[in-house]
């Protein structure tokens, strides 16, 4: 049970959202913007979050944008990972998508919400850092459009009363040779022990990982290992591996050295599938 | 009737969301307590304060351990709350009753505990160490009853001890032997309704408690016991119940909710667990560490069976001994041993306090004798199956407690063995490599099963009429889920000879109307509600009889009770509609006789005897039912990961009453199998707290995971039990979890002895880690 009270607020234009963070803020209280809502109710009745206001950005229409065009692709933070998957404008993102929680949550959690949660495994991630996406930010100074690349280290780095409109990207990348492997302990739904998502662009292999750290990344020294092409697969693997850029995580979902083991054999089951594609 | 998979009585209340569960029967003026429970696995409580609570809006009471008894069922260790120490992570501190769920909540948030944390005791081989610290200081001192035996200054809440034939002969005839050790962690049951009660106590001293439970009349009877009131005075109400699976056999919210309504004078408090509450507080899935030592000669007869079972009890025993001493019970698994060791020790440790899981000690116990007798075949170079059926337990043998088992008080083993033989086609392939990564295994494993429960253990039913010849049907068997109430509502109108549709069943249990039936555990509803039922029946059919031989002017003898009527048995045109003599009959003049027939019955299991101290020889339970079963995986050799490919169960029944019924008995039982083997277990930090009290991070199998489940039958008749019906709830899962590991480890190459199997396991048992 949620045992704050909060008050509800629905705006219909990004204006009318940033203001009223603000004026809610200047009122005392401590607002939170509201998406899709599975981790703000589900950690508030574990007294792991608290708001008594939040604002639900899903009824602004940008939010809700789906648009492709011939260059580009605009996704709304308030489409719900369900949307993405079934909409497949993105497969290397839908892949992601169709593999967090189990589909009654995915036809709540947003991709918004995705980017910015607490729980820090956030695979939505992976493919947005992989195709250098722009994130759309509406703030207090207006609506802006940045690189990923600057606004997501480790997690998503706003100021208060920020949210996240949009995601945008180049549409060269969508159709892109692509694989995206997320193993877990056991069974087809949990969190992982490991995701990996990769992406080629020409000879280029990109990757980027979850579950590896308490935080998503993609570290180009990582990537640079991965792309020594005249090294044999393993040997690439062990060099990349030592550029993790923290120790791996050992939780209950598994221990470092299991994990190790996991990531391993995904890197290599990742780069020889896209290379044998090659052939 | 008998074997119709009739639908379930219940069935369109629950299809349509309209069944109404405990914590549905919302009251205007009721109110809520949230528990506040320990963030410690063992830790003295030095203060308790709780002003600042009081002072929530709302909150009307907050209740502390000072003072009250200690309960639990064979042994007298548990307060109800928390007082001096906490013995677990989650245990009940204090109460917080308020006006709303919400107010209590914050109310309970603010209870302000000084701990002193004291070094836990994490598994039960660290409990019977010499310096592990004691966790129970008083146990010399509590109030037990006659057939448990704590070891004082120990952490041994109890052992049970089986002692048949000579050790020293049956290892000296022994040429082959194996010793294996096996364990498993504490988890939990998951049942979809959270435990859950409210109480009220009325101004005459009535005390109203309504629960989610598999034991209403146990509730009543604890109450009386624990804390003085008249028995006759305490009321349960037992609704609809929404998953058992033994978590609901324990009595403990009902002793919260009763102490939290006194400290409000009488009013009606709800205490309900969150799903965290409900995986931790309340107790759970049994652990246990154990070893097995097993001879045999060359050709693979089993001459000696050393067994070890070392149980984790948690911080209480309450009904952890029983489980214990069950496991005892059929220690060897169902095979003929002669010589027979077994210490079956019930271990307190700090993790949360254990309960019955469906099978009751069972699947506990399989697990480790499946493994022993897999790694026995090896070492003998014997077929798996082979080996089981040369030892199969037979009519003519003992069991480790010493009953002589006759043709009709145990299944049929080898039929069991050879059913199974074809479904999983053992004959044609037992491991095969798909491609140099792939391998797929079959694992088999054997069970057995009897119910071992109290001595005097009753069931009662009561048959009453309706105007228009319809019958209700009373019986104190909780409807769980297993549609049990439907299952004795057929045996009423197979004895009746009348429409199923016409039998009304009373679905709620009122403990002051409805007769007793001692627990809804054990997989007995059947076996004693229906023999209950049966007689319930006849005492109806002989009082229709007794008016209708007035009317009809006929002997009694003569006169036959079906198909809604009472008839001359050699001239059914001679007869009399059961609706006009159901309520007595009236004559033409307007005279009347008799009144409305309401039939009543009862059964209490016969001839069952306490075991004996030393030797464990007695009498537990009436039958045994035996079961085979297999596991067929597919493992990636390089990742360790696997897909459970099919499980198959074969039990020896002995009648299929509904057939869609049971075979639903046994494809769930498989599965909660499958879940607790392959991934259900508590994890605990090194203070042993729970690290995943969550369904988030605690994950039972889910729907689209699911193997191909085969669930097959073999009828030998227990003779008195209704229509030769065994018990069948649990037993489709005995021997899964033996059958799962039994399955990978053939494919790994390794023996897996720990449960559960999640990759990460089988990856450190091929690296020795």
């Amino acid at each position: 049970m949620v045992s704050f009270d909060f008050t509800y607020h629905r705006p219909s234009s990004i204006e009318e959202a940033v203001q009223l963070f603000a004026s809610l803020q200047r009122q005392g209280k401590t607002p939170i913007y509201y998406s899709g809502g599975t981790e703000i109710i589900t950690l508030s009745r574990l007294n792991l979050v608290f708001a008594d206001a939040v604002i639900d950005i899903k009824h602004i229409p940008e939010c809700q944008s789906f648009d492709i065009s011939q260059n580009q692709l605009v996704l709304g933070t308030a489409l719900t990972l369900t949307a993405i998957e079934e909409t497949n404008a993105f497969p290397l993102l839908a892949k992601a998508a169709s593999e967090i929680a189990d589909r009654t949550a995915r036809n709540q959690i947003t991709l918004g919400g995705n980017i910015c949660g607490q729980i820090f495994y956030r695979e939505t991630v992976l493919p947005l850092l992989l195709v250098d996406s722009d994130i759309v930010i509406a703030g207090k100074s207006g609506v802006q459009q940045r690189p990923i690349h600057e606004v997501f280290q480790q997690s998503i780095q706003l100021q208060p009363g920020e949210f996240l409109v949009q995601v945008k990207m180049n549409a060269a990348y969508l159709t892109m040779p692509h694989v995206h492997m997320k193993r877990r302990k056991q069974g087809k739904v949990g969190y992982p022990l490991v995701t990996v998502s990769a992406l080629k662009k020409g000879n280029e292999l990109r990757t980027a990982f979850s579950g590896v750290c308490p935080f998503p990344f993609r570290s180009p020294k990582v990537e640079e290992m991965l792309n020594a092409r005249h090294l044999p697969i393993d040997a690439r693997i062990d060099y990349a591996l030592q550029q993790l850029p923290e120790p791996i995580l050992d939780d209950i979902e598994g221990s470092a050295e299991y994990r190790l083991f996991v990531l391993k054999n995904t890197l290599w089951d990742i780069l020889t599938e896209l290379e044998e594609a090659e052939r | 009737m008998i074997g119709k998979s009739v639908i379930r009585k219940e069935a369109w209340d629950k299809v349509t969301g309209r069944a109404k569960y405990t914590h549905d029967k919302l009251q205007q003026g009721m109110l809520h307590a949230h528990l506040v429970t320990s963030p410690y696995a063992h830790a003295l409580i030095h203060e308790i304060h709780f002003e600042k609570a009081l002072s929530v809006p709302g909150v009307r009471a907050v209740v502390t351990g000072k003072g009250l008894p200690l309960t639990g069922e064979d042994l007298r260790d548990r307060p109800p709350i928390a007082f001096d120490k906490v013995r677990y992570h989650g245990e009940v501190v204090a109460i917080v009753v308020a006006d709303t769920p919400i107010q209590a909540e914050k109310g309970a948030n603010l209870v302000q505990i000084v701990y002193e944390p004291l070094p836990t005791v994490g598994s039960p081989r660290a409990a019977l160490q010499a310096d592990a610290p004691l966790i129970h200081e008083n146990l010399g001192s509590y109030e037990k009853n006659d057939h448990t035996y704590p070891e004082p200054n120990t952490n041994i809440a109890h052992r049970t001890k089986i002692r048949k034939g000579n050790m020293e002969k049956g290892w000296s005839e022994s040429e082959v032997v194996i010793e294996t050790s096996v364990a498993f962690s504490p988890s939990d049951h998951l049942a979809m309704e959270t435990r859950c009660a409210t109480a009220e106590i009325f101004p005459d001293g009535r005390i109203e408690i309504t629960a989610s439970t598999q034991s209403p009349f146990m509730i009543k009877k604890l109450i009386s016991t624990y804390f003085g009131e008249d028995v006759g005075k305490v009321v349960v109400h037992t609704p609809l119940v929404g998953g058992g699976y033994g978590g609901k056999a324990p009595v403990q919210l009902e002793l919260l909710a009763y102490l939290a309504s006194k400290a409000v004078r009488g009013r009606k408090v709800s205490v309900w667990n969150t799903r965290e509450q409900d995986m931790i507080t309340s107790p759970v899935h049994i652990g246990m560490e154990a070893t097995v030592k097993l001879g045999c000669t060359k050709d693979g007869m089993i001459k000696a069976a050393e067994i070890l079972f070392l149980f984790d009890g948690g911080a209480y025993s309450d009904k952890a001994i029983d489980v214990t001493r069950a496991a005892a019970v059929d220690c060897t698994g169902p095979y003929r041993i002669e010589n027979v060791w077994c210490d079956s020790l019930c271990i307190y440790t700090n993790h949360p306090y254990a309960s019955p899981f469906r099978s009751f000690g069972h699947c506990e116990q399989a697990f480790a004798i499946e493994r022993a007798m897999d790694i026995l075949a090896e070492k003998l170079g014997m077929d798996k199956l082979e080996l089981r059926l040369k030892n199969a337990i037979l009519p003519g043998h003992t069991t480790p407690t010493r009953v002589l088992l006759n043709r009709s008080n145990v299944g049929n083993l080898p039929a069991c063995i050879k059913r199974l033989r074809e479904l999983i086609q053992w004959d044609q392939w037992q491991r095969i490599e798909l491609n140099a990564r792939t391998v797929r295994a079959k694992g088999v494993s054997c069970s057995w099963k009897t119910s071992t429960i109290d001595t005097e253990a009753s069931s009662g039913a009561i048959v009453t009429f309706n105007p228009d010849g319809s019958v209700n049907l009373m019986s104190g068997v909780v409807e769980i889920g297993t549609g049990s109430k439907t299952v004795l509502a057929q045996i009423l109108a197979g004895k009746l000879k009348m429409d199923i549709d016409d039998i009304h069943v009373k679905m709620d249990i009122d403990t002051q109307s409805t007769p007793e039936h001692w627990k809804t555990v054990a997989s007995r509803g059947t076996f004693m509600g229906g023999r209950a039922v049966l007689n319930a029946a006849e005492d109806a059919i002989r009082q229709l009889k007794a008016i209708a031989a007035c009317v009809l002017r006929s002997p009694i003898e003569d006169l036959e009770v079906g198909y809604g009527k009472v008839f001359v048995r050699d001239d059914p045109a001679i007869f009399i509609p059961i609706k006009d003599i159901a309520y007595g009959y009236k004559y033409p003049n307007g005279n009347a006789i008799g009144g409305q027939i309401i039939g009543r019955g009862n059964y209490t299991l016969r001839h069952l005897t306490p075991l004996d101290k030393e030797t464990g020889a007695g009498k537990p339970g009436p039958e045994w039912t035996v079961c085979a079963h297999a596991v067929e995986i597919e493992f990636d050799k390089r990742d360790c990961t696997y897909q459970i490919l099919k499980a198959v169960s074969v039990v020896d029944v002995g009648e299929v009453l509904n057939w869609k019924a049971a075979i639903g008995q046994i494809i769930g039982a498989m599965s909660m199998g499958l879940s607790f083997a392959s991934r259900e277990t508590f994890l605990f930090d090194r203070y042993e707290r729970v690290l995943n009290p969550q369904i988030r991070t605690y994950q039972p199998i889910r729907f689209g995971e699911h193997p191909e489940y085969i669930a097959d039958f073999i009828k030998t008749p227990q003779i008195d039990a209704p229509y030769g019906a065994r018990g069948a709830g649990e037993h489709g899962l005995i021997g899964i979890p033996a059958a799962l590991a039994n399955a990978l480890s053939i494919a790994a190459g390794v023996p897996l002895n720990k449960l559960p199997l999640f990759p990460e396991q089988i990856w450190r048992a091929q690296k020795g880690k």
